[in-house]
C-alpha cells in the first residue's frame, strides 16, 4: 500500500464540507444537485476523465428516500476527493471512479449522510474508507493498524448497537399499541366540532 | 361494553355548580335521548397545561413571511427525526426542508404507534377512530388535555369575528348539532369553560321524544355558540328557537357562501367556516373562501401534483408540519384537500379551499373545466349541500339540498353559459340529505382522464 495524507487533514477537510456539497441530490423533479455532473468534475481534475453516458446513469433516477442518501453520501465523498493531496495526484481517478459508483452503497444503506460530517467515528469512518478503497495507508500508521481502526468504526458494530435499539423501539409501539386497545382509551372525551 | 365512569372520574375538576348543570341537562323534560355520557377527563396538571396553550395563543406572534419560514420550523424537522420512529427510519434526513419526503393519512393509518414521540408519557392514552369516508380509515391517538386543546383554537376563531364564548357556571357555552340517522349524543361540563355546559344532540326527530323537544330543549340550554355542518344548520334553522347564539361554526363540509350568508342572517350573529381535521384539530377559519391559519406551531405549504411549493395564488395540496396533538406530529402531511395560501402581513389565510382532489369535467366540445370554476358559479346560492356528477357519455347532473329558496332556472342558465348550451343537464333538488347525511363528495365523474 501506497502512504497517504494524514487522517488528520482528510477530517478537517471534510469538517468543512460546503453547503453546495449538502444541498439536495437532483432525482426526477427533486433535489437540485446534479451529482454526474460534480463526479465528472472531479474525475477531470483527479487527471482521469468525465463519466460517459451509461457511467453516469448510476448517478441519477427516481426519487427514493435511499437514493437520495445514496447520492448525498456519494456528494460528500466527491468532497472528500476534493482535498489537494488527492487533486495533486495523477493516478487516482480509476480507483476513485469505482468508489464512489458502488463503494459507498452499504455505507448509505446504513448511515445518514447528514452524519457523515456530524459524527467523529463516522467521519473517520469515511476517510479511511476512502484511503482503503484507494489502496493508501494513512501517513503514519502501518497497514496493520490502518485495517485494525478501521474495522473497530466498522458499520457491523453499529448494526448491533442499532437491532439493540429497534428492539427497544418495537417493545414501546407494542405498548402504545396495548394501550390504545384498553378500554380507557376509549374514554368518551367531547370532541367540539365535527371534522 | 365499556366501562361506566361516574360524573367526578369523567370530569375530575367538576364543581357542585357543574354537578347541577348536569344534572339539569340531563334530567330535562325536553332532553333528547342521550345514549352516552362523556367528560373531559381533566386533572389539575391538564388544565394547567390548557391555560398555558391558551396564554401562548394570546401573544403568539405566529405566521410568517411569503417566501420565508417560521423560525421553528427546521428544528422541529430535526427534533422528529430524532425522536419519532416513523421519521427516524428514513434513511435520508436532507438538509433543505423543501426536499424533506411528505408524510400521507395511509401512514398514519398503518401504524399510528410510529408517530408517538421517544419522550412522551404513555398515560391517559385515548384514541379517536375514523370511519374514513374519505379516506383510509384512522385511529387518532390523543389524549385529554389534547381534547381540551380545541377549545382555546376555537375561542380565538370567534374572537377574530368578533364573538366571545364566556362560559362560566351555569350556562351552556356550546351545542354541536348533527343532523344524521345515528350519532353519540351526551351533555358534559368543561373545566376550560369554568363549569359551563357541553351539549351533543341530533337534530333527527327520531332521537327526541316529540320532534317540538328539540326547539324547547335548545332554547332552554341558549348555548353561547352553535357547531355543526351545513346540514345541520339547515334543519337548525327550521326549529322555531327563540334563543339566539352569539355564533355558529360550521365544519366537516364545505359551506356555500350564498348558505353562510343566509345563515348569518337568519341568527343575526356570525358564522365561522373551520377548517379542523381529525388528525391535526382546527387548522384555519374565516368566512367561506378566505380561512385564516390559527396561530398554533403550524405551517402551511401549498404542493403542486409533482411535490413542489407553489407561490402564494396557486391552487395545490394543503400540506401541514406541526400541529398542537404531540401524538401526531405531523411533517410535510398532504391532507387532500386543496387551496391556495394568500397573505395579510404575516398572517396566512387559505384560499377556496376545497376536499379532495379537483375534479375535471368536459364540456361537449371536449374543453375542460376545473370543479373549481363551478364552485365559484355556485357560490351564489343557498345549497346546503350538492353533487355535481358526469356520467361517461358527458350527462351532467346537479343534485342538492336546498337551504332556503334557490333560482333553479337561474343556476341552469348559469351551468349552460360555463358548459354551453348543448350540455346534457339535470338538476335534482332533494328534500333530505345526500347519501344519508355523510361527507358527500361535492364533484364526481366517470369521464376517461
Amino acid at each position: 500500500m501506497e502512504q497517504g495524507p494524514l487522517i488528520e487533514s482528510l477530517l478537517r477537510h471534510l469538517i468543512n464540507c460546503p453547503d453546495d456539497f449538502l444541498a439536495a441530490p437532483r432525482l426526477g423533479s427533486q433535489g437540485v444537485v446534479e451529482v454526474a455532473a460534480v463526479v465528472s468534475d472531479l474525475l477531470r481534475e483527479l487527471g482521469g476523465e468525465a463519466l460517459n453516458p451509461e457511467q453516469a446513469s448510476r448517478f441519477s433516477g427516481t426519487f427514493s428516500a435511499q437514493q437520495q442518501n445514496r447520492l448525498q453520501v456519494i456528494l460528500i465523498g466527491c468532497w472528500l476527493l476534493h482535498e489537494p493531496w488527492f487533486r495533486q495526484r495523477a493516478n487516482l481517478a480509476r480507483p476513485a471512479r469505482a468508489w464512489l459508483t458502488k463503494g459507498l452503497d452499504g455505507l448509505s444503506e446504513m448511515v445518514s449522510a447528514k452524519k457523515l460530517i456530524s459524527d467523529p467515528d463516522r467521519r473517520e469512518e469515511l476517510v479511511r474508507l476512502c484511503l482503503n478503497a484507494l489502496a493508501l495507508c494513512p501517513a503514519g500508521e502501518t497497514e496493520a493498524q490502518a485495517q485494525d481502526r478501521l474495522s473497530t468504526l466498522d458499520s457491523v458494530e453499529r448494526q448491533r448497537v442499532m437491532r439493540a435499539s429497534a428492539a427497544a423501539e418495537q417493545k414501546r409501539q407494542r405498548e402504545i399499541r396495548e394501550r390504545l386497545e384498553r378500554e380507557e382509551a376509549e374514554r368518551a372525551v367531547p370532541k367540539y366540532t365535527r371534522e | 361494553m365499556p366501562r361506566a365512569y361516574r360524573p367526578y372520574e369523567r370530569t375530575p375538576l367538576l364543581t357542585e355548580d357543574g354537578r347541577r348543570l348536569l344534572q339539569q341537562l340531563e334530567e330535562h323534560p325536553n332532553k333528547p335521548q342521550f345514549n352516552d355520557h362523556c367528560g373531559d377527563f381533566l386533572t389539575a396538571a391538564g388544565l394547567d397545561q390548557v391555560r398555558a396553550f391558551q396564554r401562548r395563543l394570546l401573544g403568539a406572534a405566529g405566521g410568517w413571511l411569503p417566501g420565508e419560514k417560521p423560525a421553528w420550523l427546521e428544528a422541529y424537522a430535526a427534533e422528529l427525526a430524532d425522536k419519532v420512529p416513523f421519521f427516524r427510519s428514513r434513511a435520508s434526513q436532507p438538509a433543505r426542508f423543501e426536499d424533506l419526503p411528505f408524510t400521507s393519512r395511509a401512514d398514519l393509518s398503518r401504524a399510528p404507534e410510529a408517530f408517538v414521540p421517544d419522550d412522551l408519557p404513555l398515560d391517559d392514552l385515548i384514541r379517536f377512530n375514523t370511519s374514513g369516508a374519505t379516506g383510509h380509515p384512522l385511529t387518532v391517538v390523543s389524549h385529554p388535555v389534547v381534547a381540551s386543546l380545541h377549545l382555546p383554537l376555537i375561542q380565538t376563531a370567534l374572537e377574530w369575528r368578533g364573538a366571545r364564548m364566556q362560559g362560566g357556571p351555569g350556562r351552556v357555552a356550546m351545542a354541536m348539532v348533527c343532523f344524521q340517522k345515528t350519532t353519540i349524543t351526551c351533555a358534559s361540563i368543561s373545566a376550560v369553560l369554568d363549569q359551563a355546559g357541553f351539549v351533543k344532540v341530533n337534530l333527527d326527530p327520531g332521537d327526541w321524544k316529540h320532534p317540538d323537544d328539540r326547539a324547547r330543549f335548545l332554547d332552554a340550554c341558549a348555548p353561547e355558540v352553535y357547531s355543526g355542518d351545513p346540514l345541520s344548520f339547515a334543519e337548525l334553522m327550521r326549529l322555531p328557537l327563540t334563543q339566539r347564539p352569539k355564533a355558529l361554526i360550521s365544519t366537516s363540509m364545505a359551506l356555500q357562501p350564498g348558505f353562510h350568508q343566509a345563515l348569518e342572517a337568519h341568527f343575526n350573529c356570525p358564522v365561522i367556516d373551520l377548517y379542523s381535521l381529525n388528525e391535526t384539530g382546527p387548522v384555519a377559519a374565516g368566512v367561506p373562501g378566505r380561512q385564516m391559519i390559527l396561530p398554533h406551531q403550524l405551517y402551511v405549504e401549498i404542493i403542486d401534483p409533482q411535490g413542489n411549493p407553489c407561490p402564494p395564488g396557486v391552487r395545490g395540496e394543503v400540506t401541514l408540519t406541526g400541529g398542537f396533538n404531540p401524538y401526531v406530529p405531523l411533517l410535510r402531511y398532504r391532507t387532500g384537500d386543496w387551496a391556495s395560501l394568500d397573505f395579510q402581513g404575516r398572517q396566512p389565510l387559505l384560499v377556496d379551499l376545497e376536499g379532495r382532489l379537483p375534479v375535471v369535467f368536459y364540456t361537449p366540445q371536449g374543453q375542460a373545466v376545473n370543479n373549481i370554476d363551478v364552485t365559484i358559479l355556485l357560490k351564489p346560492y343557498a345549497l346546503a349541500q350538492f353533487n355535481l356528477h358526469q356520467a361517461a357519455d358527458g350527462r351532467l347532473t346537479l343534485t342538492y339540498l336546498p337551504a332556503g329558496p334557490v333560482d333553479e332556472a337561474r343556476l341552469r342558465h348559469s351551468l349552460e353559459i360555463l358548459f354551453g348550451p348543448q350540455q346534457a343537464l339535470t338538476i335534482q333538488q332533494r328534500a333530505a340529505p345526500l347519501d344519508g347525511g355523510s361527507k358527500q363528495l361535492q364533484y364526481t365523474t366517470e369521464m376517461p382522464l
